[in-house]
């Protein structure tokens, strides 16, 4: 594998130059905010398509709010549009844009999450693919950045991942000190950017340095869960009904936040925008934490309570992904725990499955004597 | 204080006074609380209260939510004044009863702006701005508080506190327009801001509505500003101000300044303030013939 260094004062260099390429580069950014807007104001990063290096904030701040999952699944987007001309219906397709895209300072977890999606939205098994997706995803190319400063909810390494990891990446940056990011060529995509920033790149990295500075951040992480017997016992039909879902669910609200927040979350519906005779045919994001989202024409809804769609969300995370993906289903940015309003904690049902799994019989004996 | 409060909580569980208590527990990170319902009464040890217990949680007798569904046929809430005030508001609007809740009041001091701002206490810097001018930090509507309740003055006209309201409304409309154009660029309808609202009681909001559909579900600009507009509208003299909406939204987009605006809009045009009276019905939907019609052009 091909590394080097950069000095991190030249990530705005690599933008410019990225730019002056024609490529459509999106980078972190800070939303404009006045101070004279009083406490209520708070610092806005988002993912934001940037025309030079300005004000860029690769490697600052922790995640921008709303990961990259727009950039490759639409927030919406139209699949054709029709007309109705006297009793037939013309479809006329929809010319869509796929420029070539770099996606620079993707926080490791974001980056896993990339696969996850891929899994769903190109699925060779199944012989299905969405177009609109794997033409973004093969024209885009994704610069990761290791974390340096993860938060009270971060829990990447409760789900086999880490703060440095490369997983996911073209070309992956790591902080090493003294100012420098050791650069690492993970795939051709990767290559053929660090191509374009060949001027600002020199002589080798420095392998060591990288692995002790991400070993240093692994460490700062707080929230630990052991993931592993979470799927196994989610298996045993038995404990979908188990006391567990109701008790910490029953405060969810069905906000959503979670699942629109989540870089793996992919659930999206489609209807039609009609204006008289002609209209266009689109898809947009749902959430199964909707309590329309699995209404019935009949009336019926299987998910009839909320606790019901948030044990959805959590089998949809660590069962139903990986055993028909063999993808992970969360990668562990914590951005569903920063964004729920009622402090539903993914991590709690993690731990507690955990502590199930690891005391079956105690567990029983308990929901007996109540 | 809080001691007072759980001593009555599990009075009232033991007596079965109440089927629940619906208060604050400590959160999965320290700068955070969440919402608890105690059904025992030896769990009452769990009920915190103080500057982080943001929450409005008058949601959870919001009768569109499935928690009366649980069979709550009475429920016990810790209330701080702005959430007294959305509960009085549901009185008021006939969709709670006033004997189906049992307000345990809290004497408040302000909360934080928002979990991030939590530092260990409470100050200008992260203190939100809907405290400003408060006046019912000793809440109005109680069945219990803890120690004397001193008389306060009600009747000030309702100000808007924050600064971004103001800020805002200085520039030229065009400017204000962009303003929100880039705002809502990150909105992806999620709905938080509605789920999260003690005042959003429909059974089918306008935005699910399929036949035929109103408010276009897809987050482009029509979809999203479309949906804004609505809901601040369908909250005009009837938002008590909590700051939910805003608070709960996970692109942290300021949807309340809205609302702020218009309740000042309200305030001029009718003198009225919601979330005070039990009996009151909020402007927009009576008549009074003093009513003003200046803006009928």
């Amino acid at each position: 594998m091909k590394t080097a260094t950069l000095n991190k004062s030249d990530l705005g260099k690599c933008i410019d130059l990225l730019v002056q390429a024609d490529l459509r580069v999106i980078a972190p950014r800070l939303q404009p905010r006045l101070d004279e807007d009083g406490p209520d104001a708070i610092d806005v990063l988002t993912f934001t398509e940037v025309d030079s290096g300005e004000g860029h904030q690769v490697g600052e701040g922790l995640l921008p709010l709303n990961g990259v999952k727009e950039f490759l699944f639409a927030k919406h987007e139209p699949l054709f549009a029709y007309e109705k001309r006297g009793k037939k219906i013309e479809i006329i397709p929809v010319h869509h844009e796929y420029p070539q895209t770099v996606i620079i300072g993707v926080r490791p977890c974001d980056a896993a999450s990339i696969a996850s999606l891929e899994s769903v939205f190109s699925d060779a098994n199944a012989g299905f693919e969405d177009p609109f997706f794997t033409e973004r995803r093969s024209r885009t190319t994704f610069i990761t950045y290791s974390c340096t400063a993860p938060d009270a909810s971060c829990f990447c390494t409760s789900v086999n991942l880490s703060p440095d990891s490369a997983k996911g990446s073209d070309l992956h940056l790591t902080e090493i000190g003294d100012g420098r990011l050791h650069v690492e060529v993970i795939s051709k995509a990767g290559e053929a950017v660090a191509k374009q920033l060949q001027d600002l790149l020199e002589g080798e990295g420095d392998q060591a340095a990288r692995e002790k500075a991400g070993a240093e951040v692994s460490e700062k992480l707080t929230r630990i869960r052991d993931s592993a017997p979470i799927m196994d016992w989610l298996m045993d039909t038995a404990n979908f009904d188990d006391e567990m879902w109701q008790r910490l669910g029953e405060k969810c609200i069905g906000c959503g936040a979670c699942t629109f927040a989540c870089p793996t979350c992919h659930c999206f519906d489609i209807v039609d925008e009609n204006k008289g005779s002609k209209g266009y045919r689109v898809k947009f994001w749902d959430s199964c934490q909707f309590d329309h989202f699995t209404l019935h024409a009949s009336g019926h809804n299987p998910r009839d309570w909320q606790y019901k769609r948030y044990r959805n969300r959590f089998n949809c995370k660590f069962k139903i992904y990986p055993e028909k993906f063999e993808t992970p289903g969360c990668v562990g940015c914590g951005r569903c725990i920063r964004a729920c309003p009622v402090n539903l904690d993914i991590t709690e049902y993690m731990a507690e499955v955990a502590h199930k799994a690891a005391n079956p019989s105690a567990m029983k004996a308990d929901q007996d004597s109540e | 204080m809080i001691e007072e409060i759980r001593n009555q909580a599990r009075q009232l569980l033991e007596n079965g006074e109440v089927d629940v208590v619906i208060g604050y527990a400590e959160g999965s990170d320290p700068s955070r609380t969440t919402p608890i319902f105690v059904r025992k009464a030896e769990d009452v040890e769990k009920l915190i209260y103080d500057s982080r217990c943001i929450n409005s949680l008058p949601i959870y007798l919001n009768k569109r939510h499935e928690y009366t569904r649980k069979g709550w046929k009475k429920s016990a809430i810790i209330g701080k004044g702005c959430d007294i005030r959305a509960i009085v508001q549901l009185i008021a609007e006939n969709q709670l009863k006033r004997d189906e809740v049992y307000i345990l009041g809290v004497p408040c001091e302000g909360v934080v702006s928002h979990p991030d701002k939590w530092d260990g206490s409470l100050h200008d810097g992260n203190r939100a701005s809907k405290c400003t001018g408060c006046d019912v930090m000793t809440p109005h509507e109680t069945d219990f508080f803890p120690g004397e309740k001193p008389e306060v003055d009600r009747s000030k006209p309702y100000e808007v506190t924050s600064p971004k309201v103001a800020n805002l409304m200085e520039l030229e409309l065009d400017k204000r327009f962009a303003f929100w154009r880039t705002d809502f660029d990150r909105c992806f309808k999620c709905y938080a801001c509605r789920e999260v609202c003690p005042h959003c009681s429909c059974n089918v909001c306008i935005t699910d509505e399929t036949t035929p559909s109103w408010i276009d579900p897809a987050a482009h600009k029509k979809g999203i500003f479309s949906w804004h507009l609505t809901r601040a509208m369908h909250l005009v003299g009837r938002c008590t101000g909590c700051g939910e909406c805003t608070r709960a939204c996970p692109m942290d987009i300021q949807v309340d300044l809205f609302n702020q605006r218009m309740k000042e809009v309200v305030q001029e045009s009718y003198s009225y303030k919601p979330g005070y009276s039990l009996e009151d019905k909020h402007p927009l939907i009576t008549y009074k013939v003093d009513d003003r019609e200046d803006f009928i052009k």
